[in-house]
């Protein structure tokens, strides 16, 4: 049962859907779906690990404050470093949105191609929601642990705070990494290539 | 249906079936980023909670300590290498055989898995050789050593997603 002997399958029948096979079900979920749904990923599990990252920071920052109030201002920068994180994921989710691109019709005679063509682009965009958002998690959590233990060791020993920020800036590019094949990508991201 | 024998090793894909070859192929494109990523800020928070902890009473030591964070690092950069070459041939919807797809997802997933593998390795093994090392000089060479061995496991996904990507 192929797409050419039963046309288009938003039109399909009851019956027709009775005797789909799981891979046409699979095949057959909705090219938009999986596009919104990475920019979803990607900004929602950003903003996740960038909210880890500033409450495990932020709790030790206070906690060492007590003691040491010197180290507020300095060790803002961790909480910052974990910022950039959910900056990061809303600009990825502004670029996705941007790549989604509306098809009107399917010539009949190019439907497999042009279908095909649509799920290509949708995939992309939800695997590189995937990509952008996981790395940005994993990011924050880094980022946001090493900043705890900055802080603690700031308040006890001043001149390890520059030290241990090295560790944070390894920590950080892990972020970068996303974004940088997120935007490649979602690049090559099509809907309407080589089809109206 | 579509997974049949012919379709899965055809170079071209038949263009009169709909194909979802390329779900694979940016699978494979994210497992690599994603698990490598993974491994490297484990590495990253272990071992720099444990050279935290040192600096407190021996900051002089700090530098020589961030080897293990330097090579979690270098597990993303493997990660990001693998991601960036499946993504270059991910390309051509039309022209994408389930065969690439499921080569690249592999290929992926090879390199990701042995990464997050390495990087809890060096994490842990960090985090515990940089607070010896603080205690016991003559620790240093054995936990290079052992963080070297760490690092070769994700050396060896890395080849074979390289040798699965050409596919």
């Amino acid at each position: 049962m192929s797409i050419m002997n039963w046309g288009n399958p938003y039109d399909w029948t009851a019956v027709e859907w009775q005797s789909a096979t799981w891979g046409e079900r699979f095949m057959y979920i909705d090219p938009y779906f999986w596009s919104y749904f990475g920019v979803a990923l990607a900004l929602a599990t950003s903003i996740i690990g960038a909210s880890w990252g500033i409450f495990v920071t932020g709790v030790s920052l206070l906690g060492s404050t007590v003691k040491a109030p010197r180290i507020r201002s300095k060790n803002l920068i961790s909480v910052i470093f974990c910022e950039a994180v959910a900056i990061y994921g809303v600009i990825m989710a502004i670029i996705m949105i941007g790549k989604v691109q509306t098809i009107e019709s399917y010539p009949q005679d190019q439907m497999a191609q042009c279908y095909t063509t649509a799920l290509f682009g949708g995939y992309s965009l939800f695997w590189t929601g995937v990509s952008v958002g996981l790395s940005n998690l994993i990011c924050g959590i880094a980022v946001g642990v090493t900043g705890s233990g900055c802080a603690i060791a700031d308040a006890q020993t001043p001149e390890t705070f520059v030290k241990i920020l090295v560790v944070e800036i390894f920590g950080s590019a892990l972020g970068l990494f996303g974004v940088i094949v997120g935007i490649i990508q979602c690049s090559g991201a099509s809907f309407l290539k080589d089809c109206l | 249906m579509l997974f049949i024998l012919d379709t899965m090793v055809s170079a071209a894909a038949d263009t009169t079936e709909i194909s979802a070859s390329s779900f694979f192929g940016f699978m494979g494109v994210t497992m690599a980023l994603v698990l490598a990523n993974l491994g490297a800020g484990y590495g990253t928070f272990k071992a720099g909670a444990g050279i935290a902890a040192i600096g407190i009473w021996k900051p002089e030591i700090i530098m020589k300590s961030l080897i293990p964070v330097v090579m979690a690092g270098i597990l993303g950069i493997y990660g990001m290498i693998v991601a960036v070459l499946l993504s270059q041939k991910v390309k051509n919807p039309l022209e994408y055989s389930y065969k690439s797809g499921f080569a690249h997802m592999a290929s992926g997933l090879c390199c990701g898995c042995s990464c997050i593998a390495a990087g809890f390795a060096i994490g842990i093994v960090g985090d515990v050789g940089v607070r010896g090392n603080a205690q016991q000089e003559r620790l240093f060479v054995g936990l290079i050593l052992i963080l070297i061995f760490a690092e070769a496991l994700a050396l060896y996904g890395l080849i074979v997603s390289l040798i699965l990507s050409q596919s």
